[in-house]
């Protein structure tokens, strides 16, 4: 609750960012990977929406992707692998004030991490995921990851891999309460941001996979569908992205999809060639943990002071007189 | 001229009845006809008694008993002995009903008072019944029925309820700035040279192992080596007078509820200083939580504050005023106050009661007998704007609740006018069906006018409350005996007439007809209304109406009385024209609009003279189209394609993956999207310009022709660039 006139000043007074603002230091990554495209992008959507850098937080697990929040100035969390999602729950649960962005990879997210990963999805907090998926371990120099193709050789899988790869749209859309659900792919960078930026503005768990390239030990991997258009298949709707004229005439595979209609999102998960891009599934209904749970109680010293006590008392042994 | 039409015309027109021909009314215990039906209430179930619930929301803290008890049933009453629950509790109910007049109790203590008088020795089932239905009740309230204190308890009880959960959140605000606030100073404390003392850090550690350290030395540790940055003393007096201020606020509803306006307006006037230097204290609050206050900016603004007033939506979050005033005992002293607090806006929600809407000024003394104070302040109150207007009748409360909600919840002045029903002139009419006739009647029409609804009247004016909106008259199936014993059924309208007739200051406006029947002399009052009589009237209006023994009498109607009838139709025609309904200005408009419609099928249907119309007419809409997709086509168009002689590259298409850059930054560069383009061409060699195109991941860079002729090794570069032409 704000009166009008605090309102107002603090947003007189805003300083206009630029994008040079939020950009840190020179990404380490190597030239050609697909972070550099993602890196463009959230930059873009901070200084489009003027998101204030002290109330903005990247938080990220381990790998090449979880550098990114280095790359970002503004708040940041470089955590431990596989835990960006439960410790971007507890930044969202303790600071409902800050814009809360997750940056894992495809071994990050869907290996270590896969169990906090369904069940952030259930949690449903108001957050940005961005799971770089680039199907190799590259910051340990090339073993295979949950997504990586069967029959890929890898330091790990000399004899190429056995399994299919995992499909983490399927598995997203499988969880209750899942809210948004979008894919995207490092070399359409006009898609990549406007779906950047229809997750941001989504109030719940925006899921991104963005497939990306990696030039160091998947060089090749991508380049049948980098080279046709016609692997690609756009999806379009009034309430999901509207492609431009321009990338009309390039992209011609399009289908028209509501992005209410989970059976149909389902479907369109399960396929590989064509890559889908673009909003799968967003449902807005659903109710965010940190509102379900929200408490008019205010923490002060004495209040946990004393929640923390009786929860000692249970485990203190009293000695006997 | 007989006898008899001589002395009803004579009646008509000056209102005395001079001889046997017409009987007066006094003492006949008559009523209108359409009220035969209701001569005891408490046989039905309608919307009273009701139950002001203590817990719920503004809109739906009050509830019917009937709709409690037919939830309740529906819960409880299935299975096999479904009908001997809903028996019990429906017996229950009514003898609630019954005790409930002018008492007021609760509903949980009432029920139990009339199970234990209805005795389980008389039906041993009785007690199951009642207790599994109390069960599934679930809320409890005070049970109110229809009477003089209704209108002040409802909207108080609304009232009460809305303010209850506003104080809740201001205190949960203003606790939690105070909390951040706070939490300022004690960061600041910390790491002052009082917070890094011996006997602070000693106290800060607690009781367990205080000896194993030794404070002296970690306090000489801390003031050498850490943060010492403090907050200036400017700041931290304007942290503790912003405490200060917030916690000066009280909001005790009971402290906001006035019974006179001028009382309620000094209050306001008292009280602002405080309100605005919380209201100031909030938003300092907010700046300096988020670290954004600057005094250089902000001093001079929050100096000023709130001289010029605060903004309507900063007045909401305090707490609003509850004025109950009685219409009959505003002094003109109270008047003035009532209408300066609706044309100022503040946050008052003003009650003003009426007992009486048809007062009458005694004969003789230069009134017209009927003196109708009544309606004027609500109407008045809509010429206003921005005042939250709600007229009804005490009868028709628990249907406008959500409307009381919404008045109490508007950001501005709200006024309820409620017509009580109670003036002590109706003899034994319970005040629910006085007050019912009013709204009946047209004599006190129901509207609500709610500014912040919508930005015109058809969007912020309701009448839909009203019976049969409408009509002039709400009208009803009347069904009757006649002498020969024949079921006659007709349909009558409630007019003014039947709602004067149940009071007995205008019984001298009626006479009865003695022979007990109609004639052709006689006709209804709407269709009185209808004529334009001149001189002398062929026919008498009349009404029926019953007596004690529910036989049908004939009344007729004076010509003051009939005067009074019409004037409240005219009232009532003025608000039907705001609530759009037959609404002159669009009357007249449809009124043309059809005529000018007419005119042109008409012209149409004139034979043609002259040259046929052109064929082509049929094929122009498909011309239209195609222009129309060429157009489309046109739009989304390229801009003019690049020259594949010269560099460029497909900036839009750019992934950010640095590969140009590299090679050269002079020649390569991001614009503001972090997207490559060829800042300058000259800046590097063809050689360059190839590697790049070659090593672009997504083959967006054409490096065009060579520039400069004498570059060694021009031919194999031309060779390696022309994929990217």
């Amino acid at each position: 609750m704000a009166t009008a006139a605090s309102h107002c000043l603090l947003r007189l007074y805003e300083e206009r960012h630029e994008l040079e603002d939020y950009q840190s230091g020179v990404p380490r990554w190597c030239t050609g990977c697909g972070d550099n495209a993602i890196l463009a992008a959230v930059q873009r959507l901070c200084r489009d929406e003027q998101l204030r850098p002290e109330k903005t937080v990247f938080i990220s697990g381990i790998g090449c992707s979880s550098r990114f929040p280095h790359y970002m100035k503004t708040y940041g969390f470089h955590g431990i692998h596989g835990r960006a999602l439960p410790v971007a729950e507890g930044v969202r649960m303790a600071r409902k004030d800050l814009h809360v962005f997750v940056n894992t990879g495809d071994g990050d997210c869907c290996s270590i991490g896969a169990a906090h990963w369904v069940h952030a999805i259930r949690y449903n907090m108001n957050m940005t995921v961005f799971l770089h998926d680039n199907q190799i371990y590259g910051l340990t120099k090339m073993q295979a990851s949950p997504t990586s193709p069967r029959g890929l050789r890898s330091n790990t899988t000399p004899r190429g891999s056995f399994l299919e790869a995992m499909q983490p749209l399927t598995v997203t859309l499988g969880v209750q309460n899942v809210s948004f659900v979008a894919q995207a792919v490092d070399w359409i960078p006009e898609l990549l941001y406007d779906i950047v930026s229809a997750a941001y503005r989504h109030r719940g768990f925006s899921f991104i996979r963005i497939v990306q390239r990696c030039p160091e030990w998947l060089p090749s991997l991508f380049e049948p569908w980098l080279h046709d258009p016609e692997r690609v298949r756009l999806l379009h709707h009034e309430d999901g992205i509207q492609v431009s004229p321009a990338l009309a005439r390039v992209y011609r595979n399009q289908e028209h999809h509501n992005p209410v209609d989970i059976d149909r999102a389902r479907e369109i998960a399960s396929c590989i060639d064509p890559i889908p891009v673009g909003i799968l599934y967003r449902n807005p209904q659903v109710p965010c943990y940190e509102d379900l749970r929200a408490t008019d109680h205010l923490r002060t010293t004495e209040f946990i002071k004393n929640g923390l006590e009786a929860e000692f008392d249970k485990f203190t042994v009293w000695p006997s007189a | 001229m007989d006898a008899t039409r001589q002395a009803r015309v004579a009646f008509y027109l000056t209102g005395k009845r001079p001889g046997a021909e017409l009987e007066p009314v006094e003492g006949l215990d008559l009523r209108p006809a359409l009220l035969a039906r209701y001569r005891d209430l408490s046989t039905l179930r309608y919307d009273f008694p009701l139950v002001l619930l203590t817990d719920g929301e503004a809109d739906t803290c009050v509830r019917s008993l009937s709709g409690m008890v037919d939830d309740a049933l529906r819960q409880v009453a299935r299975g096999e002995d479904g009908e001997r629950v809903s028996k019990h509790v429906l017996r229950l109910e009514q003898a609630i009903r019954q005790a409930s007049r002018g008492k007021s109790r609760s509903l949980s203590a009432r029920w139990s008072e009339i199970a234990a008088e209805l005795g389980p020795e008389r039906d041993a089932l009785l007690p199951d019944s009642l207790d599994r239905a109390l069960e599934a009740l679930g809320s409890d309230g005070e049970v109110v029925d229809c009477d003089g204190e209704l209108p002040g308890r409802f909207v108080s009880h609304i009232w009460q309820t809305a303010q209850t959960k506003k104080a809740r959140r201001l205190h949960g605000e203003i606790a939690r700035l105070v909390h951040r606030v706070s939490n300022i100073l004690r960061a600041d404390l910390a790491r002052s040279e009082k917070g890094r003392s011996a006997d602070a850090l000693k106290a800060s550690l607690g009781g367990l192992d205080a000896d194993a350290f030794d404070f002296q030395a970690l306090s000489g540790v801390l003031s050498r080596t850490a943060n010492r940055t403090t907050i200036t003393a400017a700041r931290r007096s304007r942290l503790e007078q912003l405490i200060a201020a917030l916690q000066s606020y009280n909001f005790e509803p009971q402290a906001f509820r006035f019974t006179s306006c001028s009382e309620a307006l000094a209050a306001w006037r008292e009280r602002y200083p405080i309100l605005v230097g919380v209201a100031r204290a909030i938003a300092m609050a907010e700046l300096e939580i988020a670290g954004d206050y600057r005094e250089e900016r902000h001093d001079v603004f929050f100096d000023e504050y709130g001289a010029d007033g605060l903004s309507p939506d900063d007045i909401a979050l305090f707490a609003d005023y509850l004025v109950h005033v009685s219409a009959a005992d505003m002094d003109a002293g109270e008047q003035a106050a009532l209408m300066e607090i609706l044309s100022s806006g503040l946050p008052m929600k003003i009650l003003v009661q009426k007992d009486d809407i048809l007062a009458d000024s005694a004969p003789g003394q230069g009134g017209q007998g009927f003196a109708r104070s009544a309606p004027h302040f609500a109407h008045m109150a809509l010429g206003l704007n921005d005042v939250y207007v709600l007229q009804a009748p005490a009868s028709h409360l628990l249907r406008c609740s959500g409307r009381v909600a919404d008045g109490i919840a508007y950001a501005g002045t709200a006024l309820f006018s409620i017509f009580s029903g109670t003036n002590g002139f109706v003899g034994d009419y319970p005040p629910y069906l006085v007050a019912a006739a009013a709204a009946e009647s047209r004599a006190f029409p129901i509207f609500a006018y709610h500014p912040s609804a919508g930005p015109d009247w058809a969007s912020r004016f309701s009448l839909a409350t009203n019976p049969q909106p409408e009509a002039d008259w709400p009208e009803h199936q009347f069904d009757y005996e006649d002498a020969e014993r024949h079921r006659v059924s007709e349909t009558v309208a409630f007019t003014f007439v039947d709602f004067a007739a149940l009071d007995e200051r205008y019984a001298r406006h009626l006479a009865r007809v003695p022979s007990n029947g109609r004639d052709d002399a006689m006709m209804p009052i709407p269709k009185a209304l209808a004529v334009e009589v001149e001189g002398q009237p062929e026919q008498v209006p009349c009404t029926l109406m019953v007596d004690d023994q529910d036989r049908l009498q004939t009344v007729l109607v004076d010509e003051r009385l009939m005067r009074e009838t019409r004037r409240c139709r005219q009232a009532w025609h003025s608000i039907q024209e705001l609530g759009g309904i037959h609404n002159s200005y669009a009357e007249r408009t449809l009124a043309e609009e059809r005529k000018a419609r007419e005119e042109a099928v008409q012209e149409l249907a004139e034979p043609a003279t002259g040259t046929a119309p052109a064929p082509a007419a049929a094929t122009q809409p498909e011309d239209a189209g195609a222009e129309a997709g060429q157009e489309a086509a046109a739009a989304i168009e390229p801009e003019a394609e690049p020259s594949p002689d010269e560099a460029y590259i497909e900036t839009p298409r750019c992934t950010t993956c640095n590969e140009c850059t590299q090679i050269n930054d002079k020649m390569f560069a991001y614009n503001e999207n972090q997207q490559a383009y060829i800042a300058d061409v000259d800046a590097g060699t063809y050689a360059q310009l190839v590697e790049a195109a070659e090593s672009c991941q997504v083959a967006i860079i054409h490096p065009g022709k060579p520039r400069n002729p004498d570059e060694p090794g021009l031919e194999e570069l031309v060779r390696r660039a022309e994929p990217f032409v």
